[in-house]
């Protein structure tokens, strides 16, 4: 015997997508308003009690720490996503070329990006020493002196965003990669024809044509820079004297050190605020520099 | 496949799905009728849930109407997970707590107020215990807990490195009162070697961070905060004249390692090539793994103070506030810290100093066949020190401390006194925010 059941239109669709608005609305939907209305109050698990906009009043005007962490995040946005964004160009344009091996070579360039966040910063520990570490090695060689990279407040955040780099042969570049191969040879070939030269044809035909993807990694590089985290809690734990306390880190240690959530979660409306208008600003600009096709 | 047999086969994945889940959720009620079913929470290593485990199976024979389930939590996300569990009143019966964590969830709450089952209790007398471990158990007059992995903080010193420089022993010193903050320094330097690279290779000691340099702080009669925790008291010129001595060990004597060459511990105590080391008693089965190259023993910290300069710290046992088994849960309690127990974990794996005075200053104690030997330290430390200012804002105020000291410790400012006065700024802020923020 064969069961039949009439169904709607879209039925089966609305079936599959309940797995995943499910999970949105208890894990993620759920827990923004829950935070945003701890936002509002002083809580440590045992006391709630409303406060308004007290929470965010005292970051913005009593607590050095927030301003400090935010100091060092955005500088570390600044160099690292611009520096992340041209490394993993660059490392897609040569792995692009048709040379024999080439899959061997995107392999190679990915694996860093495979190692669990915890392990690469242990690995950067050791390259930092100032004693013994292979990045003073190289600058030694140079006749510079030995930076105390991890312990010296001045090289602490340069550290960071020298480790950033570890992250270009990643995701960043595997889109840059297809990216680079979804632009037509004719176009190259037409350019070829008019006398462009290589730097004329990556000018006028590679850079627009990948200014989407260029669009897309900006925003997921500042956002995920503004998120920056493993690293320095595993590695300076916010040190030498606060310099790599990182917006995130200093997120962290309010909500599951001091057990003060309703800061905490001020302080994660405050960033979530701050990437919105960064996104926007950013989408607003898109329209100047970004080039889609089908609008052409 | 048709549109029906679809729908039919997801509607038996979730049926599986929610069948197996009740399983296994019924799999966690395993408590027969007529048992007592307590559980017990705590971290370690695991050599250290090993000898737990193997006390909670005495236990269990011993009380038969009583079963214990222990449950293991990784010590990184301890702490969150016991607040979380006690918070929501899910915690387990009975929780070994960090005695830096005591102080905040016993004030809201959290434990069971232990003084009715000890004054029930014959074989309970308070006057049985160290009274630093005491100190830690109670709040407002009241016992919340018993104390586990107490001990003192020592000095772990290499002998070899000591025998070589031609130094007295520090154990002898100490036993005639001449083990002070000078003779340390002086010790400290004489051990200090550098190759003719200017590349160290010994140095005298490790300087101690935080909460060790307390000894020093108090060995300088200074201390952290004042009597009420209100105020920070480290504008005091002691406390300059204390933190001046631990950087100058870095940077004038050059007998301590900067931060950059102690990095990847790169001179590590085990390592040989340390002469001094602050720790507490529990590393002694670490190093009894480790060193095998070197002498190594114990003795007290240096005191210009009659030891009052000792500290000493534990973890506590505590019977949570909502648990239906608050009795089996003191019994298990009382289990875990009694005689037999502190034996084990005191006598002979020297993983925690006996918080009975009678069984630390039992010959089963003080007299060892492995290093460390000289077990009279651990008790000296133990019969003079004292505990932490540890309260509720501790990991706050701490952590401004870390921040800012760095300064001094790093050598980018060499005046303790300059560096003391952004520390006392913040650290004040930190007391004096309202509760909540």
């Amino acid at each position: 015997m064969q069961i039949r059941i009439r169904v709607k239109p879209g039925f089966y669709g609305a079936l599959y997508v309940t797995p995943w608005v499910l999970g949105f609305l208890i894990f993620t939907a759920g827990p923004m308003l829950a935070s945003f209305f701890l936002s509002l109050h002083t809580y440590d698990l045992h006391d709630l009690r409303f406060v308004g906009l007290e929470n965010y009043h005292r970051l913005f005007t009593q607590d050095p720490l927030f301003w400090k962490a935010l100091r060092v995040t955005v500088t570390y946005a600044l160099f690292s996503v611009p520096l992340g964004i041209a490394g993993s160009l660059a490392l897609a344009l040569l792995l692009n070329q048709k040379v024999r091996g080439i899959p061997v070579f995107r392999c190679l360039c990915y694996m860093p990006s495979l190692v669990p966040a915890v392990a690469s910063a242990i690995l950067w520990q050791w390259a930092f020493n100032a004693d013994h570490g292979f990045i003073n090695q190289i600058v030694g060689l140079f006749g510079f002196g030995k930076p105390q990279w991890l312990q010296d407040e001045k090289w602490t955040l340069p550290a960071f965003i020298i480790m950033s780099l570890w992250g270009v042969g990643g995701g960043r570049m595997i889109i840059f990669l297809a990216g680079l191969q979804g632009i037509p040879e004719s176009y190259y070939e037409a350019a070829t024809l008019d006398g462009a030269s290589t730097w004329q044809q990556f000018r006028e035909v590679t850079l627009p044509m990948l200014s989407p993807v260029t669009f897309f990694n900006l925003i997921l590089g500042l956002i995920g820079s503004f998120q920056f985290f493993t690293g320095a809690y595993v590695m300076t734990s916010g040190g030498p004297n606060n310099a790599s306390l990182f917006y995130a880190l200093y997120l962290f240690r309010n909500g599951f050190e001091y057990m003060k959530f309703g800061k905490a979660s001020a302080l994660a409306w405050v960033l979530f605020a701050i990437l919105l208008v960064l996104t926007l600003i950013q989408f607003s600009f898109s329209k100047r520099w970004v080039y889609y096709e089908e609008n052409a | 496949m048709s549109s029906g047999s679809n729908l039919l086969v997801g509607a038996a994945v979730i049926a599986a799905l929610a069948i197996s889940w009740m399983i296994h959720e019924r799999g966690q009620i395993t408590c027969p009728p007529d048992k007592a079913c307590i559980r017990y929470m705590a971290w370690g290593n695991p050599e250290q849930m090993n000898v737990e485990r193997g006390l909670t199976d005495r236990f269990e024979k011993e009380n038969p109407t009583i079963q214990v389930d222990l449950v293991s939590v990784p010590g990184a996300n301890y702490l969150q997970k016991e607040t979380l569990m006690l918070a929501t009143k899910t915690a387990p019966d009975v929780l070994r707590v960090d005695h830096y964590n005591f102080p905040k969830l016993v004030e809201d709450g959290y434990f069971a107020d232990l003084t009715p089952y000890a004054s029930r209790d014959p074989s309970y007398r308070a006057a049985d215990f160290w009274p630093s471990a005491m100190a830690e158990n109670t709040y407002q007059g009241r016992l919340y807990g018993l104390n586990v992995l107490f001990g003192g903080e020592v000095l772990y010193y290499n002998k070899t490195l000591f025998k070589s420089a031609g130094l007295t022993d520090p154990f002898i010193l100490a036993k005639k009162g001449e083990w002070t903050w000078e003779q340390f320094r002086k010790d400290a330097i004489a051990m200090t070697r550098f190759g003719s690279d200017g590349e160290p290779i010994t140095f005298g000691t490790l300087n101690p961070g935080m909460p060790s340099i307390t000894a020093v702080l108090r060995g300088f009669g200074a201390d952290w905060l004042n009597a009420r925790h209100t105020d920070s008291a480290l504008d005091d010129p002691r406390a300059a004249a204390a933190l001046q001595f631990v950087a100058d060990l870095v940077w004038k004597d050059h007998a301590a390692p900067n931060p950059a060459q102690s990095a990847n511990n790169a001179f590590a105590f085990e390592t040989g090539k340390v002469g001094m080391y602050f720790d507490w008693m529990g590393m002694t089965p670490r190093f009894r793994n480790l060193i095998k190259e070197f002498d190594w023993d114990v003795c007290t910290l240096p005191t210009d103070t009659k030891g009052e300069n000792y500290i000493v710290k534990g973890n506590q046992l505590v019977v949570s506030a909502s648990s239906p088994n608050k009795e089996a849960g003191w019994k298990f309690v009382r289990f875990m810290t009694g005689v037999e127990a502190e034996t084990l974990l005191g006598d002979d794996l020297r993983r925690e100093f006996p918080t009975r005075q009678a069984v630390a200053e039992s010959p089963r104690f003080v007299t060892c066949t492995k290093t460390p030997y000289q077990v009279s330290a651990f008790v000296d430390c133990v019969k003079t020190g004292r505990i932490l200012p540890i309260d509720d804002r501790w990991a706050e105020w701490t952590q401004d401390y870390n921040s800012d000291i760095d300064d001094l410790m790093a050598g980018r400012n060499r005046s303790a006194k300059a560096v003391l006065q952004k520390v006392v700024k913040d650290v004040d802020r930190t007391l004096h925010e309202p509760p909540g923020y």
